[in-house]
């Protein structure tokens, strides 16, 4: 599971994921955002914030390539992504596991395009869900585990798949608030540590409070249709605290950015 | 009159038999859903009737159709009230049942919303409990409609002994055109039953698209102005089978019904308290008398069958579940080649939209027009193919085919509506672990529309008999020949019938009877509980 040299060799500076000029129409016609850039780098966590409708899922899904953009291209390590692919694992809103499978085996299910035996598929998977603190849990099916574990069962599930990015729809959003704390707490450790072949993530949230405590980069959107209004480099050392007064300064901007929302009705 | 206006009539008239017993059914099912759903003890008493009765074919109830209807009655009103029982048997148990489940799936909140504000019987009814209801009986429709046509096809005409019955409709007039070799006036009244059955099926497929924009709130199904909606046929299914729909839709309800209420008194009149319970007392009445013409059809056999008889009746006992086992091995072809059929096509129109949108409307027409009408031309021309292929085989390959083409679509619509269900995220995962087909098959799309399919194959099972009663004896069905196989239950039911032994056709019906029941409860209903228990799919989806 450990990255291999082929991957970790890449050319400096170029960018992981790369979304160029991106637009989106809705059968009605409706533009929702337009010129759209994003960019992710080596280990950074970018997230993606603006008030709601506002097309941040829909980026996500073209960014993942499972929805075609109106307009300009997604690249996955400068080559152009035309179809959803276990390299770019998407995260929902939505805490997706499959109720007739063990955890053991919804982990499991992520590593059926690999090449594996079943007992290496087991392996990995068990890895996985260690990663994610679920060790001995493995054989509970997902209704007998509460709302967070389930959670870890998908971000496992997800990282077993072994990506290159990950894709978060507000990941925590279903989640009770000390729960989604207590996973805010562990994600960057399980995204980046030595078991993930994982080199960047992409969120999407509209809690700013937990953009600013993960992300390295936000891109703020805002408009109609929306354009990106402004890109942060959060500059705070990890782990970080919302009290620390650069963090308040932080999310000052980011309001600042938001607000008023344009052309979204609330 | 002129022959064509008469065909026009004939099809308006079985068509129309169809429709108002099947707002009958509708009508009864609210009355008497929302009386089981105030009252614990009718509630327990009403479902039970439902699973066992659903669970009976229809063919089952011809014997008392016979016996109370054409025998007691007699007359023209007592063939056509014969006719309407048995079309009526055929589509009611679905509808009742899913209004039921419709009421019991109400939020609580809504319902103490309409406690808080007073509404009255009426008030909760049409505020309430029939729009919650709506999505569960468009969804019902369609296979209620298609079984309807079968089998009033089927009886509107049917021969007792040397006497023939029959009502006026297409199924009697067809049979009068065949018996005169009048081709020109058979491919007339098929031709014109076929445009009725385009023109219903689209008006149904409309009327379901406008009941879900109306009653299914935060769908990416827009209301328009003029009452005229386009909806993709998988955004109205998965709104009808899947759980959020109908909260949405309870919503959308709490606010209308919090409006009305709004404009009403918050005390309930006596009088308005006895007119409830003069309704409620009615409705209860209708469904007692319902089980006592069951009961009286039965009863009326045992007594009428001398001593002598009862101990030939029993002696027959198991030759004739030596005859329903060759049925059931006949029925468990029709429901894999059915099933396989389902999964493969079902699959392919649910995941190609283009495809889909000809497909589906091509399988609804094909399988809403009656087999009875069609079948006898598809014997004519395939027969001498099939004999030199088949051999001796051939008979069973027609019963086959016909309980086939008259119950396929249960577990095909079945399956397609359990796949198009499936929630967004799933197919998401899919495409982004690229499993393949069978992969998908094996650990998603199978165990996800696995209540579906049980309900599916449960109803293509059920449904089946009828196809099987009518082909394993089928007197001169074309060019005077008869279709018959050597062994068959059914066989032996329709030749009593047709030879006027009442009772070893309701004995035989009795037998028949007793075992699908103990099916249903054994295996059937066993597979359903493993289906709620594991493989829910909407369960896998946590959103607080």
């Amino acid at each position: 599971m450990t990255r291999s040299i082929a991957r970790i060799v890449t050319i400096v500076g170029q960018p992981i994921l790369e979304g160029r000029n991106l637009s989106y129409t809705y059968e009605n016609g409706y533009t929702v955002f337009t010129k759209v850039d994003v960019e992710t780098c080596e280990n950074e966590l970018v997230a993606i914030v603006g008030p709601s409708g506002i097309g941040k899922s829909t980026l996500l899904r073209i960014l993942g390539g499972f929805i075609k953009p109106a307009t300009g291209e997604v690249r996955l390590l400068g080559k152009k992504v035309e179809q959803p692919t276990p390299e770019i694992a998407l995260i929902h809103q939505s805490i997706v596991t499959f109720p007739w499978m063990t955890a053991l085996e919804n982990v499991m299910l992520g590593l059926r395009s690999k090449r594996k035996t079943r007992q290496e598929m087991e392996s990995a998977a068990r890895k996985m869900l260690e990663v994610v603190g679920l060790q001995g849990f493995e054989e509970l099916y997902p209704k007998e585990m509460s709302g967070g574990m389930r959670q870890r069962v998908a971000i496992a599930r997800a990282l077993a798949a072994e990506p290159i990015v990950l894709l978060m729809d507000e990941p925590f959003s279903h989640l009770d608030e000390l729960t989604a704390e207590g996973l805010r707490q562990e994600i960057y450790s399980m995204l980046f540590g030595t078991e993930s072949t994982l080199r960047s993530a992409v969120l999407v949230s509209h809690n700013l409070n937990e953009v600013l405590e993960l992300a390295d980069k936000v891109y703020v959107l805002n408009g109609s249709p929306a354009t990106v209004v402004g890109t942060l480099k959060i500059e705070l050392e990890r782990p970080r605290n919302s009290k620390d007064p650069r963090f308040v300064e932080y999310l000052d901007l980011l309001y600042k950015y938001l607000t008023p929302v344009r052309g979204v009705k609330q | 009159m002129n022959q064509l206006a008469l065909i026009a009539l004939a099809v308006l008239a079985t068509t129309l038999r169809v429709f108002v017993l099947i707002v009958l059914s509708i009508v009864s099912g609210w009355l008497l859903g929302y009386l089981a759903f105030k009252n614990a003890r009718f509630e327990s008493f009403y479902v039970l009737f439902i699973e066992v009765l659903e669970s009976v074919p229809v063919i089952s109830f011809f014997p008392i159709a016979l016996i109370f209807f054409v025998n007691r009655i007699g007359g023209v009103l007592g063939v056509e009230l014969a006719a309407d029982f048995l079309v009526f048997t055929a589509v009611v148990w679905n509808i009742w049942i899913g209004i039921y489940q419709a009421y019991k799936t109400i939020p609580k909140e809504m319902l103490e919303v309409v406690e808080n504000y007073g509404l009255g019987f009426f008030g909760r009814l049409s505020g309430l409990f029939i729009p919650f209801s709506i999505p569960r009986i468009v969804s019902n429709l369609f296979p209620s409609v298609a079984d309807g046509f079968f089998y009033i096809t089927v009886s509107e005409v049917f021969a007792v002994g040397s006497t023939s019955y029959s009502v006026f409709g297409i199924g009697s007039l067809l049979q009068n055109y065949l018996s005169e070799n009048e081709w020109k006036l058979v491919y007339a009244s098929m031709l014109v039953m076929a445009l009725v059955i385009v023109a219903t099926v689209f008006a149904l497929r409309e009327f379901s698209a406008l009941a879900v924009a109306k009653y299914a709130l935060d769908t990416d199904v827009p209301i328009m102005r003029r009452g005229r909606v386009r909806i993709r046929y998988s955004v109205l299914f998965s709104q009808l089978v899947s759980r959020n729909p109908l909260h949405k839709l309870s919503i959308y309800q709490w606010r209308s019904v919090i409006r009305r209420a709004q404009q009403t008194s918050f005390v309930q009149t006596k009088a308005k308290n006895r007119f409830q319970r003069v309704v409620r007392y009615g409705v209860f009445s209708a469904l007692i008398s319902l089980v006592l013409l069951i009961a009286y059809g039965v009863i009326e056999v045992l007594v009428t069958i001398p001593l002598d008889q009862w101990h030939s009746l029993i002696v027959s006992t198991p030759s004739l579940l030596v005859d329903l086992a060759f049925d059931y091995a006949r029925v468990g072809v029709i429901a894999l080649v059915s099933f396989v059929i389902a999964v493969t096509l079902g699959y392919y129109l649910a995941v190609n939209k283009s495809a889909e949108a000809i497909g589906i409307p091509l399988i609804q027409v094909l399988s809403a027009y009656p087999a009875p009408l069609y079948f006898p031309f598809v014997f004519a021309l395939s027969f001498e193919i099939v004999r030199s292929s088949l051999g001796p085989l051939s008979v069973d390959f027609y019963v086959v085919l016909l309980g086939f083409v008259s119950t396929f679509y249960y577990v095909f619509y079945s399956f397609w509506m359990g796949v198009k269900s499936l929630p967004h995220e799933y197919w998401e995962i899919m495409k982004n672990l690229r499993l393949g087909f069978f992969q998908r098959m094996r650990k998603i799309v199978l165990p996800a529309s696995f209540p579906y399919l049980i309900s599916g194959i449960s109803s293509t099972i059920n449904s089946a008999w009828g196809g099987l009663m009518l082909a394993e004896y089928w007197p001169n069905i074309v060019d005077g020949k008869t279709l018959t196989v050597k062994h068959g239950l059914m066989k032996i039911i329709d030749l009593s019938t047709y030879t006027g032994n009442v009772s070893q056709a309701a004995w035989g019906s009795f037998i028949f009877g007793i075992v699908v029941v103990v099916y249903s409860l054994l295996f059937t209903k066993r597979m359903m509980v493993i289906a709620r228990k594991r493989y829910v799919a909407e369960e896998g989806i946590y959103a607080a």
